[in-house]
């Protein structure tokens, strides 16, 4: 096939990789900065309550847009088969939070395997 | 074992932060809570990131980038989301710096997912080597760690998280690897389910969040962030989190619980 160094038409090779470093150490900054200031923070603090109440609404907010505003491929499958696979899922999932990840994960996967076949 | 099976509790009581059980003990040593992080992630998160990366790795092949720099986001920046962010922009022609800026601001739940995780560790271990951890730290890991600290001795859990997201990164240079190489052999139906595995489990792992305020904020999160993403898709991250998670710690203060906070 093609020449493993192949790049982007789009773009020269020295800039891609001038991207990657300024992506890579942006980051690791974030994460470093959240070294820096857990440093200072108290577990039991009123911030710390309410930094995770951000973080959970962040992670929720990025897992929507996976799911409900997704890019390529995952595009191509229509809103409400997304949504009615996650239900299912979730569904499974409820039934025993304790035990029931894999077998939750295994449905919806398959689900949307079998829907990608059958259409 | 000599040491104390007290855990250090703080009597003044935050009923929601999963921290101030009484934790039974878990692990001998540290290398035993670190070999159980390493069999935690060794299934259904190894897996799902496994997934994930094989997905991405063969989006750096149909769109014309060389293995190398694809598996090189993989291990410098080990973030699914922005390392997408990145390929996109780059597809698209956007500036080094451009690319840069945004995949800065996709990271900016890195910033509030350690100050959430570090506090829980054992005082004697947040020192500079947490810099180096912090890279082990992603989304998978973070969620496991949040679910599995309060079940763990305050003086383990470093060693647990590092077990745990060690393997994680590990895994996800041959997934990227692996996936660049198959990309185009596989049919379409299984790369749609690879690509459906990470946000499913991630949701999943939500039904698993206790405490009220943060069941809250990811509802609202849910809520919100299609919202601001409308609004503008580079900040919607950043803004979705704090208006939700505003709104969250609000209603947990003034409804939830019957007693006034005091602002720490």
């Amino acid at each position: 096939m093609d020449a493993l160094n192949q790049m982007s038409n789009s773009f020269s090779g020295w800039g891609l990789w001038i991207a990657l470093v300024g992506a890579c150490l942006g980051t690791y900054f974030c994460r470093a900065i959240g070294v820096f200031l857990s440093q200072s923070i108290n577990q039991e603090s009123e911030i710390f309550r309410w930094l995770a109440a951000v973080t959970y609404a962040m992670v929720a907010a990025l897992t929507t847009r996976l799911i409900v505003m997704p890019l390529g491929l995952m595009a191509t499958v229509p809103l409400w088969v997304r949504i009615l696979i996650c239900a299912l899922a979730i569904g499974v999932m409820v039934s025993n939070p304790a035990k029931r990840l894999v077998p939750a994960l295994l449905t919806g996967t398959l689900l949307m395997v079998g829907y990608g076949v059958i259409r | 074992m000599s040491s104390s099976n007290q855990p250090r509790i703080d009597p003044s009581d935050p009923s929601e932060t999963p921290l101030e059980e009484a934790v039974v003990q878990r692990f001998k040593n540290p290398r035993d809570a670190f070999w159980s992080g390493i069999r935690d992630a060794a299934g259904a998160p190894a897996a799902v990131l496994f997934a994930g990366m094989v997905g991405f790795g063969a989006m750096g092949k149909t769109n014309g980038f060389d293995v190398w720099f694809t598996t090189s986001t993989s291990f410098f920046m080990f973030a699914l989301p922005g390392q997408v962010v990145l390929l996109e922009m780059a597809i698209t022609g956007s500036s080094a710096l451009a690319i840069a800026l945004a995949v800065t601001l996709t990271s900016t739940r890195f910033i509030t997912m350690t100050v959430t995780l570090f506090p829980q560790l054992h005082q004697s271990n947040r020192n500079r080597s947490l810099y180096a951890s912090v890279h082990l730290l992603a989304m998978t890991a973070w969620a496991i760690s949040m679910r599995e600290f309060h079940a763990i001795e305050a003086r383990h859990r470093l060693s647990y998280f590092v077990g745990l997201g060690l393997l994680c990164w590990l895994i996800s240079v041959p997934a990227t690897i692996l996936g660049f190489y198959l990309a185009g052999m596989v049919p379409a139906a299984v790369t749609l389910g690879l690509v459906f595995i990470n946000p499913l489990f991630f949701l999943l792992t939500f039904t698993e969040v206790k405490p009220w305020i943060n069941r809250t904020a990811l509802l609202l999160g849910c809520i919100f962030g299609p919202i601001f993403f409308i609004i503008d898709r580079d900040t919607s991250l950043l803004t979705s989190g704090l208006v939700a998670g505003t709104i969250a710690y609000l209603i947990d203060r003034n409804f939830l619980r019957k007693k006034a906070g005091v602002l720490g």
